[in-house]
């Protein structure tokens, strides 16, 4: 889910950028450090939508640093335990499919696929049901449920389900 | 980390940060990130290049799955979903997911269905029909 939240950063900012331009420099640099980063509690920082307000400036002792407290505005984007959401199908396996929905991946392995489904191989590999009539590849868009996630430093990595009530294909793009 | 292992959207156990913060429908975000994008390209030839890889990949996911496209309708789902007392997350999720059933939108966010609110079968479908009606009119 997208969130629109409030942040607070310390920007460490050299001498040389003080002067009229000093807060279009501290907005320039947040935005250059923050903007596609990831952390686990907040999840992928989207984009900065404003600056709420900019505090004093501290000296550090013996480098002429300067760090301000930067409070703003941003768009983040955090996959949650038990969220449903629509997911592009990017990788298609014997041991599942990979999917994206906007920055995070999102595996869903073959045991969270309806027993109905099954695997087949070729040029481009699906998962596909006995009748035909639903098929999982490359560039399909599904639904899933997001049962784990795990977090490293840099990025979220999430574990999903198709093997629920309403969840699976929405749109095949064969079909289509 | 107990927090996390705790977490469960179903139950709307999405922590308090994220709880009392401004949840934001697909439609929501790509209206933003457009505006953004197209602040960019006015101020550079190439602003792909500008952009982290997390903004485009966040751009073309919102693209492909607005459920609405046009400000005026996306306002609109706000106001009418804002309208049942939902928590942010929930209304969210139903914006995004646009359930067509009442059975359908219990399973998408079984929270709504938990002890002590007054959301009844009749209430559900009505704000489902809404949601619908703003479709079409779109």
């Amino acid at each position: 889910m997208f969130f629109h939240i409030v942040l607070e950063r310390n920007m460490q900012l050299h001498p040389r950028h003080f002067g009229r331009n000093l807060r279009d420099n501290i907005v320039a640099k947040l935005m250059k450090d923050v903007e596609g980063t990831c952390s686990g509690r907040h999840g992928f920082v989207v984009a900065i939508t404003g600056i709420e307000n900019i505090g004093k400036g501290l000296i550090r002792d013996g480098t002429g640093f300067v760090s301000f407290p930067v409070k703003y505005q941003c768009v983040v984007f955090r996959p949650f335990k038990g969220e449903i959401l629509e997911a592009v199908v990017t990788m298609v396996n014997k041991m599942g499919f990979f999917a994206e929905a906007g920055p995070v991946q999102i595996f869903v392995s073959n045991h969270l696929i309806p027993d109905d489904m099954e695997f087949q191989s070729g040029d481009m590999p699906n998962y596909t049901t006995s009748d035909g009539s639903v098929k999982i590849q490359k560039d399909s868009e599904v639904r899933l449920k997001i049962i784990g996630t795990r977090v490293d430093a840099t990025e979220i990595f999430c574990i999903g389900t198709i093997k629920d009530d309403f969840l699976g294909v929405i749109n095949d793009p064969a079909a289509a | 980390m107990s927090g996390e292992e705790e977490e469960n959207a179903a139950e709307l156990k999405i922590g308090d940060e994220f709880l009392k913060a401004k949840c934001l429908m697909n439609c929501e975000v790509a209206l933003i990130l457009e505006h953004k994008y197209e602040q960019l390209q006015q101020m550079s030839e190439d602003p792909m290049n500008q952009v982290s890889q997390v903004f485009e990949k966040s751009l073309q996911y919102v693209k492909r799955f607005s459920r609405y496209k046009n400000p005026d309708a996306v306002r609109q789902v706000r106001e009418i979903l804002s309208r049942y007392q939902l928590a942010e997350f929930e209304l969210c999720v139903l914006g995004n997911l646009c359930p067509e059933t009442v059975e359908e939108a219990i399973a998408m966010v079984p929270s709504i269905k938990t002890k002590g609110r007054a959301h009844d079968d009749e209430a559900i479908e009505k704000m489902l029909n809404d949601l619908s009606l703003i479709k079409k009119f779109e």
